[in-house]
């Protein structure tokens, strides 16, 4: 069975904005309208080449 | 995905994307105000730089519809760059915010170079764009800088999303249409094993993965 991966976030570079991704479902869930991260969501970093 | 040719019907061929590529628009007929001599001057210096090839309506030549040919070069590459200066004709203005429209519509990044006078329409005032002065280099640069930064973000969506492979692999697509980076068909053969693709998708797919077969047979060449 795939690992369960959750919710998490990353920032968009161009817009500096937080996007707010479901990784279970393969959605985008949101993009935060204000400025910073969504609380205790944790951050998504790439995976290493 | 589905892309619409201009003439509303499905393209159902390939489309020969560029790496690394950065479609001018701009006035191309004469005759050319120097300012755009200039600017087109300093702004292949900062893309060659970047090993960033400049395309234009003019750069191929093929037997086919004008407008036809600037929808495909304008699927085929990462990044759209508007040039701008106050002496233009309103119908060479107009076209080319068509085609800043159509980048945007289709997730590509685009910007806006202007001379001082140049006043941008209102539509487009969300639109970045940057003036043509002294420090063209250091903006044109900043710019190119977030472009290569969004190719990071897009790897982080494409492997966020690789519960959704398709939605996965158009990050992926993009990713190595602004770096040129092999690793991207990799990750799209990794997210696609085992997997079993509509036709149209599966068409979307070795699209972009013929990429890597045709840029080494050209290397060849």
């Amino acid at each position: 069975m795939a690992q369960k991966k959750g919710i998490g976030q990353t920032k968009n570079p161009r817009t500096g904005k937080y996007v707010k991704i479901d990784r279970d479902k393969g959605k985008i869930i949101s993009t935060k309208k204000s400025d910073g991260p969504y609380k205790n969501v944790p951050v998504i970093r790439k995976k290493k080449d | 995905m589905i892309f619409y040719n201009h003439d509303k019907e499905v393209i159902t061929d390939f489309i020969t994307y560029e790496p690394r590529s950065c479609f001018i628009m701009t006035q191309l007929g004469s005759p050319i105000p120097s300012e755009l001599t200039e600017i087109r001057s300093d702004l292949l210096i900062e893309l060659q730089k970047r090993n960033i090839r400049e395309l234009d309506a003019n750069s191929y030549i093929k037997g086919r519809d004008f407008l036809n040919k600037i929808w495909r070069q304008i699927l085929a590459v990462p990044t759209g760059i508007a040039v701008l200066t106050k002496d233009m004709k309103v119908s060479t203005i107009s076209n080319i915010f068509y085609e800043v429209g159509v980048l945007n519509a289709l997730g590509k990044e685009t910007i806006v170079i202007k001379t001082k006078d140049f006043k941008i329409p209102s539509d487009f005032i969300r639109t970045e764009y940057i003036e043509y002065d002294t420090d063209f280099s250091d903006k044109i640069n900043k710019f190119f800088d977030q472009v290569f930064d969004l190719a990071d973000h897009y790897e982080i969506m494409g492997e966020s999303l690789e519960s959704n492979p398709l939605l996965a692999i158009d990050y992926y697509k993009r990713a190595y249409l602004i770096t040129g980076d092999s690793k991207y068909f990799r990750k799209t053969e990794e997210v696609m094993k085992g997997l079993k693709f509509d036709l149209q998708s599966k068409h979307y797919i070795d699209n972009f993965l013929s990429t890597e077969k045709r840029l080494k047979m050209k290397e060849k060449k």
